[in-house]
């Protein structure tokens, strides 16, 4: 658990010298760092082995959130603490604060960093399903160019993302949500904290009587990486927070399409039983939110 | 491979030429030869021991290379008492018989000044919470929650 030799590191200030810094090694000989909680694990275990670590705390245009009407803008390496207690996602995007305070620990909060866990698309993250069920957008800056790439293209399977090696992740966007949309995620791990075995995000717009008019369900812990469940979000359509069996009904369609895998964490079944049961708490937090 | 770093440490201020690889836990104990900050689970980010402070921030030092704490300011647990003083939260270990072998009390420490400075009227349940990322094998944590209470009370 030593890295490797490292030839370079780099601190650049703006994202355009980080550009320039990347464009010195050949694409993917250089590893950017954000909060490093996850890759310099990698690091040590020289799953990674980068001849230059290009170190993104130091480009300030990369942290904090801002809003823009109700559309924010999130800084990629905004830690988790800040995301814990960030006021502006209170209702539709109050999944983000659930996940924050649950990663890992304080210390890992106070240093890891949102961007940088949606970047590593870690199986066992709680990030990239939330980045799912908030249709969340990725904005990503190389040497052609910016694009934006929603996070159902963005995500792959585990460990694998859209972003090449020479682009970085500048922003996460979530446009403004529509009235009487509420979101919530919940994880089950072995002890207080821990990695999910099964996480669940869910995001919910209803109408004014309260009845679901659309839904996100996102699910991580899964072998294949984090994915939606349509079956799931289509059964939730016309269902309202006091209908205890709608919402079973549309957990089970959840449980039922997604592909569970047995490991020595879990088995497949007690997958999909996690999904029913910490479903049922994450869309009543949901259907609260929406309410207001 | 190498890079010339300027990092404060306990308010003394030590500039050195270190390997890119060096981890900042390395730095601070082999180069600064402050050995209060501890590795316990050989560097492998889940016990806590090398927890210090970056910038006022508690952090894992085994999860950071020394070169990215340049021009940074880290405290350890040697920086905690001034004068000889200790802090309301190590005389409150001292009397709650919060450590035993005390492998792990200067993450705790570390951690635990951080989170009261932030939340200095915690719950139990918060305390708790916040001492996920310790790993202590002696106590069973019922005295460090004790001391940690007693020290916000202080």
């Amino acid at each position: 658990m030593y890295p490797a030799e490292i030839e370079d590191y780099v601190r650049p200030g703006t994202v355009a010298e980080a550009l320039t810094a990347l464009s010195k090694y050949e694409a993917g000989d250089s590893l950017m760092l954000a909060g490093g909680q996850s890759a310099m694990q990698a690091v040590k275990t020289r799953l990674l082995r980068p001849r230059c670590v290009i170190d993104l705390q130091a480009i300030s245009e990369l942290k904090g959130v801002s809003a823009n009407g109700g559309a924010l803008r999130i800084g990629p390496i905004t830690p988790y603490a800040a995301l814990a207690k960030e006021a502006s996602f209170t209702g539709a995007f109050q999944a983000i604060n659930d996940a924050a305070a649950r990663v890992g620990d304080r210390q890992v909060r106070n240093r890891g960093t949102i961007g940088g866990s949606l970047c590593w698309n870690y199986v066992a993250a709680c990030m990239p399903p939330v980045a799912l069920a908030l249709n969340m957008e990725m904005e990503l800056t190389g040497p052609n160019g910016s694009r934006k790439v929603a996070a159902d293209d963005f995500i792959h399977g585990p460990l694998e993302t859209a972003r090449e090696d020479d682009e970085i992740l500048v922003s996460l966007n979530l446009a403004a949500a529509p009235a009487n949309t509420g979101s919530a995620y919940k994880k089950w791990g072995l002890v207080t904290d821990a990695l999910p075995v099964i996480g669940v995000a869910i995001m919910i717009t209803t109408d004014s009587s309260g009845a679901c008019t659309s839904a996100r369900v996102a699910i991580g812990g899964l072998g294949d990486g984090p994915c939606r469940s349509k079956a799931g979000e289509s059964a939730f359509q016309g269902v309202s927070a006091n209908d205890s069996d709608g919402i079973a009904a549309a957990l089970q369609a959840a449980s039922d399409e997604t592909e569970t895998q047995s490991d020595m964490w879990a088995d497949a079944d007690y997958r999909k039983l996690l999904i029913r049961s910490l479903g049922a708490d994450v869309a009543a937090s949901a259907f609260a939110r929406a309410a207001g | 491979m190498k890079t010339t770093v300027n990092i404060t440490i306990n308010g003394e201020s030590y500039e050195e030429t270190i390997p890119n690889r060096m981890l900042l836990v390395d730095f601070i104990r082999e180069v600064a030869v402050q050995t209060g900050t501890h590795v316990g689970c050989t560097y492998e980010g889940v016990c806590g021991a090398c927890t210090i402070q970056l910038d006022g921030e508690a952090v894992k030092s085994c999860l950071m290379l020394a070169v990215q704490a340049d021009g940074h300011k880290i405290t350890t647990v040697e920086g905690l008492a001034t004068g000889g003083k200790l802090t309301p939260l190590q005389t409150a270990f001292n009397e709650h018989h919060a450590l035993q072998c005390g492998y792990c009390t200067p993450g705790i420490l570390m951690n635990m000044d951080e989170f009261l400075k932030k939340n200095p009227n915690p719950t139990e349940d918060e305390i708790r919470h916040g001492l996920v990322g310790n790993l202590c094998r002696c106590t069973g944590y019922a005295h460090i929650v004790e001391a940690v209470k007693a020290a916000a009370s202080k």
